[in-house]
C-alpha cells in the first residue's frame, strides 16, 4: 500500500470520495496524489501531520479558481475546504459570525442580510469565493476606506499547522488579543503558514443609504486632479476609485465615490464634496452593474498585478502603469493602489514598472500571470530582513515546509 | 535583589547615548519601578534613553553582547505591567526620541518617534483639519511607541478601530540591535505577510519601534453627546445592545454604574448625575453635521425604549464636557471609597453585559469587596475596578480570587481576559484560560522568530513553560486610585 492509501484508510470514507468531487470541478496544473475533502479541524490535522511526516506537499483550496500553478516533479495532497462549510455561530445583535472556512461568501452574505447585516467586503468575484478563500488572499476590496481593511475584521479563526497543531486565534467579540495576533499574519497568507478550518468575521448594519457619485472624462489622466481633490476633502467617502474607460460609463473614464449613511448625511457631503473639488458629480440611479464592472475591473485579465504609491503620487503612478499598456484598471485613489489587468506578462515591461514605482517609494505585485512566463521573479521583493524573518515566522506555523504555496514560493 | 551593572557596562552605554542619559542610582531608578500597575515593582539595573534609532540599536548590540534583558518603555501608563523592569533587566526608555518627524498632510499621514505623546500628535495635526484616531483614556501621557505595543484603544475605537488599523510602517531594532523596516503606506501592494500587523500589540516582546508611520483622519464636522440614566445596569445594558442592533455606530458607548457615580458625585469631580441611578449612559456621534441630530435622537428613543428615565443631550461644548465629567473623572473619585484600586479590563460579547454585570456584582458579594464599573459598553470592553486596602493582607488575597473568578467568567461567556491593556505581567496567569498549552508553545515560537534569546520583555505575556506565575499578592502592594486612567 503507498502511503497515501495509508492515510485515505485513516480519513472517512466521505472525506476521500468528496474530494473526487471536488477535484471534478477544479484544474490543477499537475495531477495531485489524492485530494480529499475534511469535514472536520481534526481530519485536517491528520492529513497534515501525514503530509510533514512524508515531506509531501499540501495545497489547500476551495473553489479552485485561484489555484497557484504546481510543478509536476513536487508530490502534493490537495485539501478542499468544502466540507467545512455552513455557518457555525450568527449572533446578530453582538454583529458577529462565525463560519466554516468552505462556506460561500453568498451564503454569509444571505444570513446577515436577513438582519440588515452584511460585511463590507468587496474583492473581484467576490460571489464565487468561500470565506476561507477570501481571507486567505486578505482582499479588502476598495471599501476598506470607510470600514478598514479586511484583516481589522476578522475577529478569530482556527487553523491547522503545516504539521497538524489546531489553533484557535482570537475570538468571538471585537477586541479579541490575548498574546500576540497571529490573525493579522494568517489574513492574506494565501495558504502559505496553515489551513483555516473556520472564521470569525465582525459584521456591520448595512448603510441607511448609498450614494453613488461619478465624474467621466476620457482618460483617468483627465480625472487624477480632481481624484486627489477629493482625498484631501473634510468628509471621507466609503470609496474612492478611478475606472478607466468602460462601457458602464459610455466608454469614459470615471472617478467614482460611493457614501453611506442617512439621507441627510449623504447630501451634505455630496455638497461638501462638490464645493471643495470645484465640480458637480452625478449622481448613478441604478449603480449596481457599475459596481460590479468597478469590483470586477482587471482582475480576469492574462497577468493581473497590483501597484501602490503614496496617493500624493498618483500621477506618478500613472505613468508606471503606461508602460504595460493595460486593459483594465481601478485605482484606489486614497489606499494609492491599483489593480491592472494586462494583456499578457512581459517582464522587461513590468520590471521597469517595479523600479519606477520603487524610485518613488511604491511596489508591484504580480496577482497572477497565465503563458510561459508566469509570474517568477516579477515584481517587488521584500527586504532580506523581510524574508528572514517571514521564513521563521513559517518555520513556526510549518517546520517541514509542506504548505504548498510556501514550498513554490521556496523553489522559485 | 538587583545587580548594579558593571561599569564597563555602563561606561559603554555612556558612549552611545551621552553620559546624562543613563540612569544608575537608586534613587532615580525607583521612578521606573513600576508603570501604571503598582502591585508590581521590580528595581531595574539601570535606565538607558536613547535619542534615535541608531542609539537604539546600539544599546541593544551591546546588551545582547552582554546578555541583560531589555525592558522597553514609554510614558509608563501600562495598566498590565507591560513595563515592569526585571531584576536582572534594563530599562530602555524612549522618552528622547519624542520628534514628530513629518506631518504629511497631502498622503494623511504622520511619522513619528516613539516617545511622542499621543494627544500631542493630534494638537499637531488639528491645525491641518486632520487628527489620530486612537485616544486611551490616558492619552495626554501615554506615548506612540507604548501604543504601538499595547495596540491601544480608547472610548472612541468603538467606530474608528484600534491602534492596528492606523499603522502602516515601522521601523523596529531587534535582537542584536538589527534595524529592520517594516511596511510603510506606499508599499501596500508589495507582498510578504503582514508582519507591521503582527508586531503591533506584541507588548515589548518582539523589540522597539523606533520609528511610527500612522495615518490620520479628517477632524469631524460636529459631535453629539447624550447622557442616559437608568435605574438599573441592566436597563442600560439593554439600551446599548437595541443602539448597535438599530444600526447606528456611535463614535462612543461609555457605562458607568451606581458605584462610579456615588463616587463622583460626593468628589470634587461631581458631574450632577443623579445620586440614586443605577447607571448612567454616554453616547457619542460624530461626523457629518447635518445627520448628527437624526442619530442622536435614534439614539435617545432606543434609550427610552429601553427604560431610560431621562436622556440629557449637550447643547455646547461646555456642556458636552459636564456630560463626560462623571466618566473621565470616575478613577480619580474612587479614591473617597478606597485607598487602592486594581483596574481590571476583560472583553465579552456586548448582548451578554447586563448578565456579566450581575455576576460581577455576585463575585464582589462573595468575597466582600466594593466593585465599580467603567467600561466600553458599545464594544464590550469591561473595566471592572476592585476597591481594596493594600496593608489588608485577606483583601489581597480577595482581590487575587475575585480578579480570577472574573476573567472565568468573561472567557465562559464567549469573551476574553484583555480588551486593551494587554497581558504583560497581570494577566499571564490567566492565559491558560484562553489558551491551551499548544497554543501557548505556538505563541512562544513566534516570540523567538523576533528575539530568539528572549532578551526583550522576559517574564511578560506568556508564562514560561510549565512555569507557576505568582499571584500578585505575593509580589506587590496596591495601586492608588488616583494614579489611573484607562
Amino acid at each position: 500500500m503507498t502511503p497515501v492509501r495509508a492515510l485515505e484508510n485513516t480519513l472517512s470514507a466521505e472525506t476521500v470520495t468528496a474530494g473526487s468531487d471536488a477535484a471534478s470541478a477544479t484544474s490543477f496544473s499537475a495531477e495531485p496524489m489524492s485530494v480529499l475533502a475534511p469535514a472536520s479541524a481534526d481530519e485536517v490535522a491528520e492529513i497534515m501531520k501525514w503530509a510533514s511526516g512524508e515531506a509531501v506537499g499540501v495545497l489547500p483550496f476551495c473553489g479552485g479558481s485561484r489555484l497557484p500553478a504546481v510543478p509536476e516533479d513536487h508530490p502534493y495532497v490537495a485539501v478542499s475546504t468544502s466540507r467545512l462549510s455552513g455557518v457555525e455561530i450568527y449572533e446578530a445583535a453582538d454583529l458577529t459570525v462565525t463560519a466554516g472556512a468552505g462556506t460561500p461568501t453568498t451564503t454569509v452574505d444571505r444570513v446577515l442580510r436577513e438582519n440588515r447585516q452584511w460585511t463590507p467586503f468587496n474583492p473581484p468575484r467576490v460571489e464565487d469565493r468561500s470565506l476561507g478563500g477570501l481571507v486567505a488572499l486578505g482582499e479588502s476590496g476598495s471599501l476598506w476606506m470607510g470600514y478598514g481593511e479586511l484583516r481589522n475584521h476578522v475577529l478569530g479563526m482556527t487553523v491547522v499547522t503545516g504539521d497538524g497543531r489546531v489553533l484557535r486565534l482570537g475570538g468571538r467579540v471585537v477586541k479579541n488579543v490575548a498574546g500576540y495576533d497571529l490573525i493579522k499574519p494568517m489574513v492574506g497568507s494565501a495558504g502559505t503558514l496553515a489551513v483555516m478550518t473556520s472564521v470569525c468575521l465582525r459584521a456591520y448594519p448595512e448603510p441607511a443609504v448609498e450614494l453613488v457619485l461619478v465624474l467621466t472624462a476620457p482618460s483617468i489622466d483627465d480625472l487624477a486632479e480632481a481624484a486627489q481633490r477629493v482625498t484631501t476633502a473634510p468628509v471621507m467617502p466609503v470609496s474612492i476609485v478611478l475606472v478607466d474607460g468602460t462601457p458602464k460609463l459610455a466608454g469614459s473614464a470615471g472617478l467614482v465615490l460611493r457614501l453611506h449613511g442617512a439621507p441627510s448625511t449623504v447630501a451634505a457631503d455630496r455638497a461638501t464634496l462638490e464645493a471643495h473639488v470645484g465640480q458637480l458629480f452625478e449622481e448613478v440611479s441604478t449603480p449596481n452593474a457599475l459596481l460590479t464592472d468597478i469590483r470586477d475591473r482587471g482582475a480576469d485579465a492574462r497577468c493581473c498585478i497590483e501597484v501602490s504609491a503614496y496617493p500624493s503620487r498618483l500621477a506618478d503612478l500613472l505613468g508606471a502603469v503606461s508602460l504595460l499598456d493595460p486593459v483594465g484598471i481601478l485605482v484606489d485613489v486614497y489606499a494609492g493602489r491599483a489593480r491592472i489587468g494586462l494583456a499578457g506578462t512581459d517582464p522587461d515591461a513590468l520590471g521597469r514598472a517595479t523600479l519606477q514605482l520603487e524610485a518613488i517609494g511604491g511596489a508591484l505585485r504580480v496577482i497572477r500571470a497565465e503563458g510561459p512566463h508566469g509570474s517568477a521573479g516579477v515584481g517587488s521583493d521584500l527586504s532580506p530582513d523581510e524574508e528572514d524573518l517571514t521564513d521563521r515566522l513559517r518555520t513556526a506555523f510549518d517546520p517541514a515546509g509542506v504548505m504548498w504555496p510556501a514550498r513554490g514560493q521556496r523553489s522559485a | 535583589m538587583t545587580r548594579p551593572l558593571a561599569p564597563s557596562i555602563v561606561a559603554a552605554l555612556r558612549e552611545i547615548v551621552g553620559a546624562d542619559h543613563v540612569i544608575t542610582d537608586a534613587d532615580r531608578l525607583i521612578v521606573y519601578e513600576s508603570d501604571g500597575l503598582t502591585q508590581y515593582r521590580v528595581t531595574p539595573r539601570a535606565v538607558v534613553l536613547p535619542a534615535s534609532t541608531e542609539e537604539v540599536a546600539g544599546v541593544v548590540r551591546l546588551l545582547h553582547v552582554e546578555g541583560i534583558e531589555i525592558v522597553p518603555r514609554g510614558a509608563g501608563t501600562g495598566l498590565s505591567g507591560g513595563a515592569l523592569p526585571t531584576a536582572d533587566g534594563v530599562i530602555v526608555g524612549t522618552a528622547r526620541m519624542n520628534q514628530i518627524q513629518t506631518i504629511d498632510t497631502a498622503n494623511r499621514l504622520a511619522r513619528v518617534q516613539p516617545g511622542v505623546i499621543n494627544a500631542r500628535l493630534t494638537e499637531a495635526t488639528r491645525p491641518f483639519g486632520l487628527y489620530y484616531a486612537p485616544d486611551p483614556s490616558s492619552q495626554s501621557t501615554c506615548t506612540l511607541g507604548g501604543n504601538v505595543a499595547e495596540n491601544s484603544g480608547g472610548p472612541h475605537c468603538l467606530k474608528y478601530g484600534v491602534t492596528a488599523r492606523y499603522v502602516t510602517g515601522l521601523t523596529i531594532v531587534l535582537a542584536g540591535g538589527r534595524v529592520v523596516r517594516l511596511g510603510g503606506a506606499g508599499r501596500a501592494a508589495a507582498p510578504g505577510l503582514d508582519l507591521v500587523g503582527l508586531f503591533v500589540g506584541s507588548e515589548g516582546c518582539f523589540g522597539i519601534a523606533t520609528e511610527i508611520e500612522v495615518r490620520l483622519l479628517p477632524v469631524a464636522q460636529g459631535v453629539q453627546t447624550l447622557l442616559g440614566i437608568f435605574d438599573t445596569m441592566e436597563a442600560a445594558g439593554h439600551a446599548v445592545t437595541e443602539i448597535m442592533a438599530s444600526g447606528l455606530l456611535p463614535a462612543a458607548v461609555e457605562i458607568v454604574d451606581r458605584a462610579t457615580i456615588e463616587a463622583v458625585e460626593a468628589s470634587v469631580f461631581a458631574a450632577g448625575y443623579p445620586t440614586d441611578a443605577g447607571a448612567a449612559l454616554v453616547i457619542e456621534f460624530d461626523g457629518t453635521e447635518a445627520g448628527l441630530s437624526d442619530d442622536a435622537d435614534r439614539a435617545a428613543a432606543c434609550c427610552v425604549n429601553a427604560g431610560a428615565r431621562e436622556v440629557r443631550r449637550a447643547t455646547s461644548e461646555a456642556e458636552r464636557v459636564a456630560l463626560w465629567k462623571g466618566r473621565k473623572k470616575a478613577f480619580g473619585a474612587m479614591g473617597r471609597i478606597a485607598p487602592d484600586l486594581l483596574v481590571q479590563d476583560a472583553t465579552v460579547p456586548r448582548t451578554r453585559l447586563p448578565e456579566v454585570l450581575a455576576q460581577i456584582a455576585a463575585i464582589g458579594e462573595k468575597y466582600q469587596l466594593k466593585i465599580a464599573n467603567v467600561f466600553h459598553a458599545g464594544d464590550g470592553n469591561l473595566h471592572p475596578n476592585l476597591l481594596f486596602d493594600r496593608h489588608d493582607p485577606d483583601e489581597l488575597a480577595s482581590v487575587e480570587a475575585a480578579s480570577k473568578a472574573i476573567m472565568q467568567l468573561c472567557v465562559d461567556v464567549g469573551g476574553t481576559i484583555t480588551g486593551e491593556h494587554g497581558v504583560g505581567v497581570d494577566k499571564r496567569v490567566y492565559m491558560d484560560l484562553v489558551h491551551n498549552e499548544q497554543e501557548l508553545a505556538m505563541l512562544r515560537l513566534v516570540r523567538r522568530v523576533f528575539d530568539p534569546d528572549g532578551l526583550f520583555n522576559p517574564g511578560k505575556v506568556l508564562p514560561d513553560e510549565g512555569e507557576a506565575v505568582p499571584p500578585f499578592a505575593e509580589v506587590g502592594s496596591g495601586c492608588s486610585a488616583s494614579e489611573v486612567t484607562t
